[in-house]
């Protein structure tokens, strides 16, 4: 009987290698835009205040989608079930990107600041 | 009669059949995952090739690497920070571009955002987002470049899913390095 589940699980796993779980479509932020010598020092205040904010956000939900990765992980040991949660695995790595260009950004920013002579 | 007698003669071969079908999907399914190899993640300058600005030939060096990270072997193959180091570097010297001891008047810094990575599939591919920092000796920035390279690793690069993966990652840096340099050859292009 297990045998027969077991069987028909990976068959179903091999129908999922075929199909492709594919990584999601990450676009981090530039480090540098087009327009960045441009911006006042209001512009890059609230520009490094805004990534700060974000930056932390996704610095969360990544630690989130880690602990929910480790928990598939564990669970990859169920007989047959474990394969699909295996197969449900967030590896994009799209919140700690995004969260690593937004403070590398928010440098490239802070550097434009003391070049202009900005104060906080 | 007949058609049970049938039946009776072929469940061996669909039992063959159905072994053979759950040990090709354990094998694929299978195996330790390994870290990046730097060598191959190296790019071969082509001698057509256009020539880099005079003024970066023999003067750039690797400062620093972050963000990579290390293998674990039983769940997804890496790349490490010294690995992508390596493999820079060695790409700098094929290009002539690496600066003699205590010379480097460029200095690159390297941060890997990230490896975004399919969990399972035929076709893999894999998508390096990488920012290249650039100085000039000034100290001021001369390249601020962030490079998103894809890449897909297919069923006939590897068979077995975890040495599928290792091959897209090392294709997706190798071709963020080529892009990199592409970059090099014209860094006013994107400021």
């Amino acid at each position: 009987m297990l045998g027969k589940s077991l069987t028909r699980g990976l068959i179903v796993a091999g129908i999922l290698c075929l199909s492709a779980c594919a990584a999601k479509t990450v676009t981090p932020v530039r480090i540098s835009q087009q327009g960045d010598g441009e911006l006042s020092c209001s512009d890059l205040h609230q520009q490094i205040a805004e990534n700060r904010l974000e930056a932390e956000k996704y610095f969360r939900k990544d630690k989130q989608v880690e602990d929910q990765n480790v928990a598939k992980n564990v669970a990859g040991a169920i007989p047959v079930v474990g394969l699909f949660t295996v197969a449900s695995t967030d590896l994009s790595n799209e919140e700690q990107v995004k969260a690593r260009a937004l403070v590398d950004r928010g440098e490239h920013l802070a550097y434009l600041a003391k070049q202009k002579g900005c104060t906080e | 009669m007949n058609k049970v007698h049938d039946i009776l003669r072929m469940a061996p071969v669909r039992t063959g059949l159905k072994a053979v079908f759950v040990i090709a999907l354990l094998v694929e399914l299978s195996g330790c995952a390994s870290s990046a190899d730097p060598g191959a993640m190296v790019i071969t300058s082509q001698a057509s090739a256009k020539p880099f600005p005079e003024r970066l030939q023999h003067a750039m060096c690797v400062r620093g690497v972050t963000g990579g990270e290390e293998t674990n072997p039983l769940w997804a193959s890496k790349v490490d920070n010294k690995g992508f180091q390596t493999a820079l570097s060695s790409s700098l010297d094929g290009a002539g571009l690496t600066a003699s001891a205590d010379k480097c008047s460029y200095p690159i810094d390297v941060n890997l955002l990230g490896l975004s990575q399919p969990s399972i599939g035929f076709d893999m591919t894999v998508t390096a987002h990488v920012n290249y920092k650039v100085y000039d000796p000034s100290g001021q920035p001369y390249l601020l470049e962030t490079v998103d390279s894809p890449f897909t690793a297919t069923v006939s690069d590897a068979f077995v899913g975890v040495e599928r993966l290792k091959l897209a990652n090392e294709g997706a840096i190798r071709t963020s390095i080529q892009t990199f340099f592409d970059k090099l050859h014209n860094p006013g292009e994107n400021k």
